[in-house]
């Protein structure tokens, strides 16, 4: 049976190839004249989602490192969440090796029981 | 729908990983069996529950990634990290044949007469087969790397081209080695010199064979548009293991065909 599927993957693939397929796909971007396609035209999924939330500046699923802030009550840490609450580690010194975990919940900004920086809720919404 | 606020991949619940575990169960005892009472049928079993297993699994993974878009990111570095450590693995893999070739050849025993290459074996010449074979692997480790630069430019034509004939380079050093192999004047029965040759050699023709399939996978995936330009981890790896495959040939070499003949 995977003999079969193997088969019919190279024959397919021959034939793509035989046919010289390039010179038949249509040009879907204009960059895409060469036959590779990016990242941009052809990514799916959440994959995607990232891709282009990223070229908004924004990073709903936490790839990148947080943004710094100086944690006071005029600066406070700015914590995106889905819900109504989100679990934040706070390293209150550089170089800790103790986290101290909390709970942050939505409506005015919270402390860090230990190094007392400012927290802040803020709704974020999943790219669909 | 409810999503997902991270981004990693929580991978569906799969079969395979259970059918590879049974297939190295069937292989390993079909192994006893095959020795013991002369029946290989456990073994092939084995090893066609092995066979299914690995285009299954590898298959289930280009869909979750390409088709799906399940490979975020962080989820390729986790795959580039496994790749390495694979790797790593592998050169340790192969160390332990190095170290046994080493034992045996810098102190040989009185029952070798006290020299390397041992009385009565006739070596290889280093500059006929071997040289040409280590040419045809450096070869393909610059095709390889023109395949990737193409896929990075966006050559489409230019990638399938060069990823065909890194193929090709694979299958000529195969075949070369398998003319070698029947045309030498030792066996790996003749002594230690025999056992540490065909052992390292062997296993390396297994890894050019592995390889080699590795890559023809990335032309298939290739010819269907898999890749982007930005995204095309699965040729890199496979890129990564031939790079790898053509260093431990070049120890080869100058280890066991020339240092030791």
């Amino acid at each position: 049976m995977a003999t079969q599927f193997l088969i019919r993957t190279s024959y397919k693939a021959v034939r793509l190839a035989a046919a010289n397929h390039l010179s038949r796909t249509p040009v879907r971007v204009m960059s895409t004249a060469k036959g590779i396609p990016t990242n941009e035209e052809q990514a799916t999924g959440l994959e995607l989602r990232a891709l282009l939330a990223q070229k908004k500046g924004k990073d709903p699923y936490s790839i990148f490192r947080p943004k710094e802030y100086a944690g006071t009550s005029e600066d406070p840490h700015i914590v995106p969440s889905i819900g109504d609450k989100r679990l934040v580690g706070c390293l209150c010194e550089e170089d800790n090796t103790a986290i101290v975990w909390f709970w942050l919940h939505e409506g005015n900004p919270e402390r860090c029981p230990s190094c007392g920086s400012h927290y802040k809720l803020i709704h974020q919404e999943l790219p669909h | 729908m409810a999503r997902q606020a991270h981004a990693y991949h929580m991978v569906d619940p799969s079969p395979w990983p259970l059918t590879g575990a049974v297939a190295a169960l069937l292989m390993t005892s079909g192994l006893a069996v095959w020795f013991h009472f002369n029946s290989t049928v456990l073994m092939t079993m084995g090893l066609t529950l092995l066979l299914l297993t690995m285009y299954q699994w590898w298959r289930d993974i280009i869909r979750e990634g390409t088709f799906q878009g399940h490979h975020t990111p962080p989820v390729q570095k986790g795959l580039r990290y496994g790749m390495i450590l694979f790797i790593t693995s592998e050169v340790f893999f192969f160390l332990g044949f190095f170290w046994a070739f080493y034992h045996a050849s810098l102190a040989p025993t009185p029952e070798l007469g006290g020299c390397w290459p041992p009385t009565g074996i006739i070596t290889l010449d280093p500059f006929e087969v071997p040289l040409l074979n280590t040419a045809v692997l450096l070869a393909s480790g610059v095709t390889v790397t023109w395949a990737h630069h193409s896929i990075m430019e966006r050559e489409r034509k230019q990638t399938i081209q060069a990823l065909a004939l890194t193929i090709l380079l694979g299958f000529y050093f195969t075949a070369l080695q398998a003319m070698e192999y029947y045309e030498a004047p030792f066996t790996i029965a003749d002594g230690v010199y025999g056992s540490t040759f065909f052992v390292a050699t062997g296993f390396h023709g297994l890894h050019v064979i592995i390889g080699s399939t590795f890559l023809a996978v990335c032309l298939l995936r290739q010819i269907q548009y898999h890749f982007t330009s930005e995204h095309h981890f699965g040729f890199e790896a496979a890129a990564w293991y031939w790079h790898f495959v053509d260093v431990v040939w070049l120890f080869l070499y100058v280890s066991i065909y020339w240092w030791g003949s």
